[in-house]
């Protein structure tokens, strides 16, 4: 039994397959092999976790920010004690 | 022993005195836990992103110190009774870093309070926008300048029409007429005065 070999492709997967061949490559952690940052990602350091929050006052996804799934889940943390403590805000107020 | 640090958030209107109260209460239950305080430190005063308790403002106080574990559940109960009137809120956590050096958000003591554009601008990186500002604060007087010219317009229309309305009235009254008469003839004579003289 020789097995049939798909010539044609259709256009769907056609265009499918350009798609991901066009993208950009792979987001880059900022915090892997950088300790001096990693060192930030605290509680107290607000200034600094307000980068990783929407203008609605939720947490940047990773999907964005482009973080590791280890860092991005000590930066959820690490918000998530800031909030708690009146540094962050859970929601931004608007008017 | 393991390192921890609290992070207490307490009421605005707190005294010195007060906050020296809760630090000495603070170390004596550090200390009667065989710990040791390693230090105390008051952030200031801090516009909070919600309000807490109906306040606003909250003033932050930093405490190190390394003890048993044993002692977390027993802070956490004092913050929670004899501190409830002044601590908002707390938060106990483990410090694994070995360095305390940490950073924190300026107070509102700490926050120059006079800032002029100028400065907010250079310091938000926004020093292009600062020779487009020096331009417009220069058309602003050429602005003025083209109004005036209106202004002024505007101002002898409106003594004209004041001429006109007094003319109108003094018009109305035959008394008027009389005074003008007289005024028009002693302008005839002062001027046959003046040809004589010359």
């Amino acid at each position: 039994m020789t097995k049939k070999i798909k010539l044609k492709i259709s256009a769907r997967l056609m265009k499918k397959r350009t798609r991901r061949a066009s993208t950009t490559s792979s987001k880059q952690c900022r915090f892997c092999g950088n300790t001096e940052l990693a060192v930030g990602i605290d509680y107290k350091n607000s200034g600094f976790l307000r980068s990783f929050l929407t203008e609605r006052g939720k947490i940047l996804p990773s999907r964005i920010s482009g973080n590791c799934k280890r860092h991005q889940r000590g930066l959820a943390k690490e918000i998530r004690k800031a909030r708690s403590m009146a540094l962050l805000p859970y929601v931004a107020q608007y008017n | 022993m393991q390192r921890y640090e609290a992070l207490v958030l307490t009421v605005p209107e707190i005294t010195n005195d007060e906050l020296k109260q809760m630090e000495s209460q603070l170390d004596r239950l550090v200390t009667d836990a065989e710990g040791a305080t390693l230090s105390f430190e008051r952030w200031g005063k801090f516009k909070l992103t919600y309000p807490v308790r109906g306040n606003e403002y909250g003033v932050y106080c930093l405490m190190r110190f390394e003890a048993p574990g044993s002692l977390v559940k027993d802070m956490r109960d004092f913050f929670a009774v004899k501190l409830h009137n002044i601590a908002m809120r707390h938060l106990i956590a483990c410090v694994n870093v070995d360095s305390l050096v940490y950073q924190r958000p300026k107070s509102l003591e700490e926050a120059s309070t006079s800032r002029d554009v100028d400065t907010f601008l250079k310091e938000n990186q926004m020093g292009g926008l600062l020779s487009s500002m020096g331009d417009k604060g220069k058309e602003v007087p050429q602005k003025e300048a083209t109004k005036e010219p209106v202004s002024a317009k505007a101002e002898v229309l409106e003594e004209k029409e004041a001429a006109v309305s007094d003319t109108e009235q003094e018009s109305a009254d035959p008394s008027s007429l009389s005074e003008l008469r007289r005024t028009g003839e002693e302008e005839q004579e002062d001027d046959a005065s003046t040809t004589e003289q010359e």
